[in-house]
């Protein structure tokens, strides 16, 4: 019998079901809420941002949700929706009735949070790559969400209708992709650039921008402040090639994770990631602390120094536009979370790429403890976010470590749970991979979760796994990487989890798989899973 | 003039034609070098900013190679080195310079822009057409004009 080679009969697979998608995409199947009141129920909001609440911690306490250590082996799928992406980034933001989700070229939907049927969508945003968070505005609730190059939008919860967009022009090419958040009058928007793509082209002119932290009016989308990461960006000529073009820095140090907030304090903590180019800033792979009124920098702290990368050497080290001295690329990805050590003291945690998590003293920006787990590189070390239980006075540590540069030193892919006061290891999860592809590792890139004496993980092999945040035990694992029913009749099949991970909210714990960013597996699967007990009722 | 006889033949047109295709974008990336054009982000601010400075860029490089060949003697730089010329079909003439500029040089492009899901077909029937007896590609017959050995 003919028999395809394994790559090629993958690729006729990827392809085929990429047409079907896009073909199913372009006639818009949906399941529209027939017999169901499509205003949304706005009572109850389950999450602030990317952080889930202010803090950081990405903990849902009892009072969130309702799956804790001993019913979490009884989950099962409720139901699957076809986003009509194969690169799902958007975190949805939960209410007692619909989830708000970002779906790739449909825009923004509200799903029936029990049938996934539509109530409202928004067609006109279609480039949706953050979490969708909620503020009060003058009696109603306001949904704010970027797309990665359109901008900030606001919409009505109620009925989807925009209110207003803003895409500050803080620098001529920004890039909106990470998380902003709500609070108040306020809405913090994370800065990058694309001018980590833009490096690629030979005959650019590598770098000029600079990444940073905009605070907008919630009203208006109006710009209130902006806070730069790299002072006077672009303004030191350090070499020409091809006898024209000129290499400028310093540039870069984008702000693609989300913020978290202090509110005793009246601090935004953020990380920022590499340089761009030459010369290397001192505010690159840092922790910036700054007031949320005035932008005004508290405090910043550089945790690695002289880290210049850009995606031109991805294509070659002797690229004109890479940095002679090429950087590690281990940005802050993660937010940084704020949570108490048993003697009360607050202690800000932060994981970077490298592999190194930090315990800062929030109030200066000194190091407390640092540790480091794995090897680290450009996909993380500590990629998309990092969690805590308040309760147990734990921090947890997803760990990717997907090979990426040549590194001597062995992956350790896998889940380890410091103590928060002093970054000991109380346990720790090496994982390994469920499949075998290139594409498929075992590593945690995706943020993770925590709730009541539970961590959920999602893996880049596409397992979705619970452990018993005391001791590590795993609880209940399920393969997403499969094909599924969706109740919307799109093709959809899982693939790798990553970037913003699961939600736990109410009931239901709630995770989007496939992520077809940097050779891994495609996939375009909401997934939404219910304990038995609920699924009885 | 009028004779078939005079008609270009395809393998000089061939060769002019890749002359060109190879020397244009050369200049216009010299172009680009000097004037960075395309070298800061201020290019890249939005796509209408970026499109526009694209083809100012390619309008530039054309007339800079083959403006003034195409406007005193009716001829690209690789019909001239290769000594074949545009001349007017029924006339036999050397086309007049609007014609070749505004007709030969846009009229398919604009053609292809606007036929985008079959873009890629397009340049290829135009070349097709080169096989037929009086060796006019279609852009030729677009404006009446042939390529002619160079008396």
């Amino acid at each position: 019998m003919f028999h395809i080679p394994t790559p090629l009969n993958a690729l006729i697979k990827t392809a085929a079901w990429t047409a079907l998608s896009l073909l199913a995409t372009s006639t818009s199947v949906y399941a529209n809420c027939d017999n169901t009141d499509i205003k949304p129920g706005l009572k109850q909001q389950f999450s602030t941002s990317w952080g889930i609440e202010y803090s950081g911690e990405r903990f849902q306490s009892s009072a969130k949700t309702s799956i804790n250590a001993n019913n979490a082996s009884t989950l099962s799928l409720k139901w699957a929706y076809g986003l009509s992406t194969n690169r799902p980034r958007s975190y949805p933001l939960v209410t007692e009735d619909t989830i708000f989700i970002g779906d790739g070229g449909n825009g923004l939907v509200a799903l029936d949070k029990e049938t996934g049927c539509v109530r409202w969508e928004n067609t006109s945003i279609k480039d949706i790559s953050t979490s969708i968070v909620s503020e009060q505005v003058d009696g109603r609730t306001v949904l704010v969400f970027s797309g990665r190059l359109s901008g900030v939008h606001a919409v009505d919860a109620s009925t989807g209708d925009k209110i207003w967009t803003s895409a500050p022009k803080v620098h001529p090419v920004p890039m909106f992709s990470g998380s902003p958040l709500a609070y108040k009058d306020t809405v913090f928007v994370p800065i990058s650039s694309m001018e980590i793509g833009l490096s690629a082209n030979p005959f650019y002119g590598c770098c000029t921008t600079s990444g940073g932290m905009a605070a907008l009016d919630i009203r208006t989308g109006e710009l209130l402040w902006y806070r730069p990461t790299v002072e006077e960006a672009g303004s030191v000529v350090t070499g020409t090639h091809f006898l024209f073009v000129e290499k400028r820095g310093p540039s870069g140090a984008p702000v693609w994770g989300s913020p978290m907030l202090d509110t005793k304090r009246d601090l935004l903590f953020y990380g920022s990631g590499q340089n761009y180019s030459l010369p290397a800033s001192l505010t690159s792979d840092a922790i910036f602390a700054v007031h949320i009124k005035t932008g005004e920098i508290a405090w910043v702290e550089q945790f690695t120094a002289g880290d210049t990368f850009n995606m031109a050497c991805t294509t070659s080290v002797d690229h004109p536009n890479c940095p002679s001295t090429m950087g590690p690329d281990v940005d802050f990805g993660a937010p940084p979370l704020l949570t108490q050590m048993p003697s009360g003291e607050d202690i800000l945690i932060a994981g970077q790429k490298s592999g190194q998590v930090y315990g800062i003293n929030p109030d200066n920006g000194k190091t407390v403890w640092s540790t480091r787990f794995g090897r680290g590189g450009p996909l993380g070390g500590v990629h998309w976010g990092i969690a805590a239980n308040p309760e147990l006075g734990l921090a947890f540590i997803p760990i990717s470590d997907v090979p990426a540069f040549p590194s001597d030193l062995p992956p350790a892919p896998g889940l380890y749970a410091v103590d928060v006061k002093d970054g000991s290891l109380r346990w720790s999860v090496e994982r390994e991979a469920a499949c075998e592809e290139r594409s498929c590792w075992a590593g945690l890139s995706a943020a993770i979760t925590a709730g009541p004496n539970i961590v959920v993980a999602g893996a880049m092999d596409g397992m979705l796994e619970i452990y018993r945040a005391d001791d590590g035990e795993k609880l209940w694992s399920y393969n997403t990487k499969k094909e599924y029913d969706a109740v919307n009749a799109l093709p959809t099949k899982g693939g790798t989890l990553d970037a913003h991970g699961a939600m736990l909210a109410g009931d239901l714990l709630i995770v989007s798989s496939g992520y077809g960013s940097f050779q891994q597996q495609e996939g375009n699967a909401l997934l939404v899973f219910g304990t038995t007990e609920e699924q009885a009722q | 003039m009028k004779d078939s006889t005079m008609l270009a033949g395809r393998g000089r047109r061939f060769f002019a034609t890749i002359i060109d295709v190879i020397v244009t974008p050369i200049v216009g990336v010299a172009i680009m070098l000097v004037t960075g054009i395309l070298e800061s982000a201020e290019a890249y601010a939005s796509t209408e900013q970026t499109v526009a400075r694209v083809l100012l860029l390619a309008i530039s490089s054309y007339f800079v190679v083959h403006g003034w060949l195409l406007f005193s003697r009716s001829q690209s730089l690789g019909k001239s080195l290769l000594r074949i010329m545009i001349v007017d079909n029924s006339s036999g003439e050397p086309a007049s310079f609007w014609k070749l500029i505004l007709l030969r040089l846009w009229a398919l492009p604009l053609i292809y822009l606007l036929a985008i899901p079959m873009a890629a077909i397009i340049p290829i029937l135009d070349q097709a057409f080169i096989f037929g007896k009086s060796r006019r590609c279609l852009h030729d017959y677009l404006c009446s004009t042939k390529v002619v050995k160079r008396p």
